[in-house]
């Protein structure tokens, strides 16, 4: 390779140095450049809302300027460490995970819209299932590398049996949402690692089936169902369900080409679209920047996700290039599910838009994926 | 490549996120491209609450401009729900209390799903002024609670007209699906009956169209415009005030002097349950007076009738008081028939005023034995006394005559009746107007042939004939169409549709449109015709042996000439109808009365009186009480 050859000129006792020449500017770029609009978008659901309340508007615009801000200094940490340490420290990071996630669902732990998913420390939020997925992709990179690339079918149980335990957790409190991003994480690492195609066949089946029966066994409150299925029956009950997605599709559809300009959204100001700083993030930039602005979004996306699937190529070893695919895995769902519901393709799940969506613990746990992929990227030669 | 090469494997990844991207795209496309005008629609209709508040209805007024029915305003209490919010089960019991009304009447009234959540609903009307205050005064207990002024229909004359006027109520799912296009709402009052049903669409005005902007929850956040409301137009009727509560107050008192009086041939007192009176201008057709009774209130539909009320007004008990006798009702006209038989034999030729009929108060016509309603015998007559004195017999005569001769006159007392306007409704313009029925041979036939268990009688006698001469048997006509029949004589011939609605005018009394009269055909009359059967209507009231001239004794014959005719129309088991139809002046028609009441006995008994008092009035003359007459059968 020709980037290979080059790499060559510089002495190794300047590895550290020389790393940071390569840094993956336009992986960085568009990041940042997504959660810029984040914040822009954030402001505008929340201005006329806070207003109304009597709150000061700006409150959703610094809180979540604050994240972003703590996610580049989060970012500058999982930078600097070289990410082969994280294999090391994976199987204690998550055990930590794991140890949260048992807490959260104890007193300690607050419950928001039916879900005990949250510490709250004064005004802020931890969320301890943002940072199991960090601690998940790279558990599942450790061991699948150690066991380069043969995963017989006793490891894949081993994988399978890590992974269970916090999604078990993680549906107690309940949030299907994340259990189906870690599913994804699974999936895609899985794949890459080389799994057999039987097995990953065999993982399929049995999440689609476990779906359905999840869905009609009764397992889940019936709020969760509808909401499952409100996509597929978006007549039904416009006053609830279904009723955030009519609402989101007429915020998007109502936006045209160019949009209704910033902050003149009708669906954003008259607060129609519920949950729409979090979840229904998307509506937003349909609503007031038009297809140009979510095209544009969507394309920021793309090339974070292309850079993600190039350093997972270029990655020096296969730890490296799982724990990217991980995130690629990760990122993708999320992406995908979230704007696909706001749409009306996929099911409403409470999954945040990555660096869109207002809240810190996802915020700060994205800039923390971004700079991994850095770190594999610029170490990619050393 | 070997399967295990992770490069292969991203690739696999690598299609599997283009292919979500690319329907990610596609929907988005598709959501703001394609379908973006739809989606506009929809964020519109979302944002934007458009309230419709009823504008005053016109009013009515009589010939000469006299409000027959007004608006007013109300003190009413409104509830915004949207205001009240939780704190309703607390407030509720609190205002009822106020306003002097169940807890669970508020509670109905503010679950009606007839009103916008953005309009306070009215939960009591005519509320006094010092409850309005003081509920003002504690707002804070009263959230959401208003007084406003409500504009609601008043009938300043009472019941006066009621039947004619007709009255207003809620829009019903029927009248909506049929008049949705004429912008009605779900909730709007809509004219039921009488003039406000058939001039709706003048008295109707526009609505107040206010648009408002809300947030998701409903919340009012300004409005974005109103369009003022227009009141309706006002209609003027032909109806005179005056003449309307003549003849109202002198049925009224008709039917209770019928029913104080003893009815010989049954044994019990007359029932006289209904009865109804037209008065109409035979110059053109306009009606002057059109009285039914028993009557009703019609403000107790104002704001929505209640229910036991409603039925109550529905059950036979109460004999039906929303009907409408003067077109609704169906009677057999019985001897006031006979104007129909004499045009009908004098206007054929089939006789002329020189043939007599020997009347020995009975004849053998066929098998059957026909006798006058009395027995008694009236002597050798022509067509003139025949009808002063109504004799059965020289009709009965006429009835077979015309049998006998059917291939040179044809059914002449029906094609006669026909060209009167019986048969058919008149055109009036009232709902529910009743057709009347002319039996002739072929539609009884006709009847038989298409069911003959329902109509085991085919074939048509010689006394059928007999008995229409009489105005008996199957043939039945509304009091109107009797009246109408009359005018139609009395004026030369011409033909009328009943004229009850004048003008339509805008709220400062400029004329928007006239409703003129409106000929349906003109008779030919010539006074070979007209002048005897003239003759020996006038004997009626004047001649000593005139059938109605106990009833019409000391009538000012001299400066108001009259000329008219009796019925006693037999009903089934029921005591017998009582009719009397008159015009006059004589030499110059200007007012034709009917007067129909039901089991009342003999028309120169019960009928003819309250048309004396009617036509004395017209004629410039102080009214007496009306007592029941003596007289006998005609």
């Amino acid at each position: 390779m020709a980037t290979a050859s080059a790499t060559s000129v510089f002495p190794l006792r300047k590895g550290a140095t020389a790393a940071w020449r390569h840094i993956d500017l336009a992986l960085l770029a568009s990041a940042v450049a997504i959660a810029g609009l984040g914040v822009l978008m954030v402001f505008s659901a929340t201005e006329s809302k806070l207003r109304e309340q009597g709150l000061d508007p700006h409150m959703y615009l610094k809180r979540q300027s604050v994240w972003v801000l703590l996610g580049l200094a989060v970012m500058a940490v999982a930078v600097t460490v070289d990410y082969r340490v994280l294999r090391d420290i994976a199987p204690m990071l998550f055990i930590g995970a794991f140890f949260l996630l048992v807490l959260v669902l104890s007193p300690l732990g607050s419950s928001t819209r039916g879900a005990q998913a949250w510490f709250q420390f004064g005004s802020f939020q931890l969320e301890p299932s943002e940072w199991a997925k960090l601690a998940l992709i790279a558990c599942v990179a450790a061991y699948c590398s150690t066991h380069r690339g043969d995963l017989d079918g006793r490891r894949l149980a081993t994988v399978l049996g890590l992974a269970g335990a916090p999604m078990a957790l993680i549906y107690l409190q309940p949030d299907l949402g994340t259990d189906l991003v870690f599913a994804a994480i699974l999936i895609g690492v899985l794949v890459v690692a080389g799994a057999r195609p039987r097995h990953i066949a065999a993982l399929c089946l049995i999440a689609i089936v476990g779906m359905v029966a999840v869905v009609q066994l009764g397992v889940l409150k019936q709020y969760q169902v509808d909401r499952l299925t409100a996509f597929a029956n978006p007549t039904n009950d416009p006053q609830h369900s279904a009723y955030n997605l009519a609402q989101a599709k007429a915020a998007i559809g109502s936006g045209g080409l160019f949009g209704k300009g910033l902050f003149k959204g009708t669906q954003t100001n008259l607060s129609f679209v519920p949950e729409q700083q979090t979840d229904f993030i998307f509506t937003v930039v349909g609503e007031e920047l038009g297809f140009v602005g979510a095209f544009t979004l969507l394309a920021l996306f793309a090339v974070v996700v292309w850079r993600t699937w190039r350093t997972a190529t270029l990655a020096r070893d296969l730890f490296g290039t799982l724990l990217c695919v991980g995130i690629l895995a990760m990122f993708v769902f999320q992406i995908f599910e979230n704007v696909g519901m706001t749409m009306g393709i996929m099911p409403i799940t409470g999954i945040p838009l990555p660096f869109m969506s207002y809240g810190g613990s996802s915020t700060v746990a994205n800039f923390a994926a971004i700079g991994l992929v850095l770190n594999v990227h610029m170490r990619r030669f050393a | 490549m070997p399967l295990e090469s992770p490069r292969l494997r991203l690739g696999i990844v690598a299609i599997v996120v283009v292919s979500l991207f690319a329907a990610l795209l596609a929907r988005l496309w598709y959501l703001q491209v394609l379908a973006a005008p739809q989606y506009r629609t929809q964020a519109n209709v979302n944002r934007v609450r458009t309230i419709y508040t009823e504008a005053p209805r016109g009013r009515i007024l009589d010939r000469q401009g006299r409000v027959l029915v007004d608006n007013r305003v109300s003190d009413a209490v409104v509830v915004s729900r949207e205001e009240l919010g939780s704190r309703r089960a607390e407030v509720v019991p609190r205002l009822a209390e106020v306003l002097k009304m169940q807890a669970s009447d508020v509670q109905k009234r503010l679950d009606d799903k007839r009103y916008s959540p953005f309009k306070p609903i009215p939960v009591a009307t005519d509320v006094p002024k010092e409850t309005i205050i003081y509920l003002r005064e504690h707002q804070s207990d009263y959230p959401g609670v208003g007084g406003v002024q409500l504009t609601e229909r008043y009938y300043p004359y009472g019941s006066l007209g009621a039947h004619l006027l007709g009255w207003v109520g809620e829009i019903n799912g029927g009248e909506l699906a049929t008049f949705k296009k004429k912008g009605y709402k779900e909730g709007d009052s809509i004219g039921k009956s009488g003039i406000e049903k058939v001039y709706e669409d003048d008295l109707r005005g526009k609505p107040q169209i206010e648009r408002l902007e809300v947030d998701s929850k409903g919340r009012v956040l300004g409005s974005l415009g109103t369009t003022p409301a227009v009141q309706g137009h006002d209609v003027q009727l032909t109806l005179d005030l005056d003449v309307q509560k003549l003849a109202e107050d002198s049925l009224q008192q008709g039917l209770a002097a019928a029913r104080g009086s003893y009815d010989k041939q049954q044994a019990k007192h007359f029932i006289a349950p209904a009865g109804s009176v037209v008065v109409q201008d035979p110059r053109d057709g306009s009606i002057l007076a059109l009285a039914s009774n028993p009557t009703y209130d019609p403000s107790v539909f104002v704001n929505g009738i209640k229910p036991e009320l409603f039925a109550q007004l529905n059950d036979p008990a109460s004999g039906y008081p929303l009907n409408d006798r003067a077109i609704q009702g169906q009677y057999a006209p019985g001897s006031t028939f006979k104007l129909i038989t004499s045009l009908a034999a004098l206007g054929h030729g089939m006789i002329d005023t020189k043939y007599t009929v020997d009347d020995g108060g009975k004849i053998k016509i066929g098998n059957r034995i026909f006798k006058n309603a009395g027995g008694e015998a009236n002597g050798r007559v022509n067509i003139t006394r025949a009808l002063t004195v109504s004799s059965d017999v020289f009709f009965y005569t006429l009835g077979n005559q015309f049998w006998l001769q059917r291939s040179q006159f044809g059914d002449a007392m029906q094609d006669e009746a026909r060209q009167l306007g019986m048969g058919k409704k008149t055109g009036i313009a009232l709902p529910f107007e009743a057709a009347g029925r002319i039996p002739d041979p072929d539609t009884r036939k006709k009847l038989h042939d298409q069911n003959p268990k329902a109509f085991p009688n085919g074939q048509w006698f010689a006394g059928d004939n007999v008995n229409l001469a009489i105005g008996q048997g199957e043939m039945v006509v509304t009091p109107l169409q009797l009246v109408n029949a009359y005018a139609t004589f009395a004026n030369g011939g011409t033909v009328w549709v009943p004229r009850v609605g004048a003008a339509v005018q805008d709220q400062v009394g400029t004329k928007l449109r006239d409703i003129p009269p409106q000929a349906v055909r003109k008779l030919v009359l010539p006074p070979e015709v007209r002048d005897p059967i003239m003759q020996g209507l006038q004997g009626v009231a004047t001649d000593p042996r005139g059938t109605a001239v106990g009833a019409f004794a000391g009538f000012p014959f001299q400066t108001f000439p009259i000329a008219g005719k009796t019925g006693t129309a037999q009903a089934g088991n029921k005591q017998d109808t009582s009719l009397f139809v008159a015009f006059g002046p004589t030499t110059d028609p200007q007012y034709t009365v009917g007067v129909v009441m039901e089991e009342a006995g003999f028309g120169a008994s019960a009928a003819a009186p309250v048309a004396r008092r009617i036509l004395e009035s017209l004629a410039g003359k102080p009214t007496h009480p009306v007592n029941y007459a003596g007289g006998g059968p005609d």
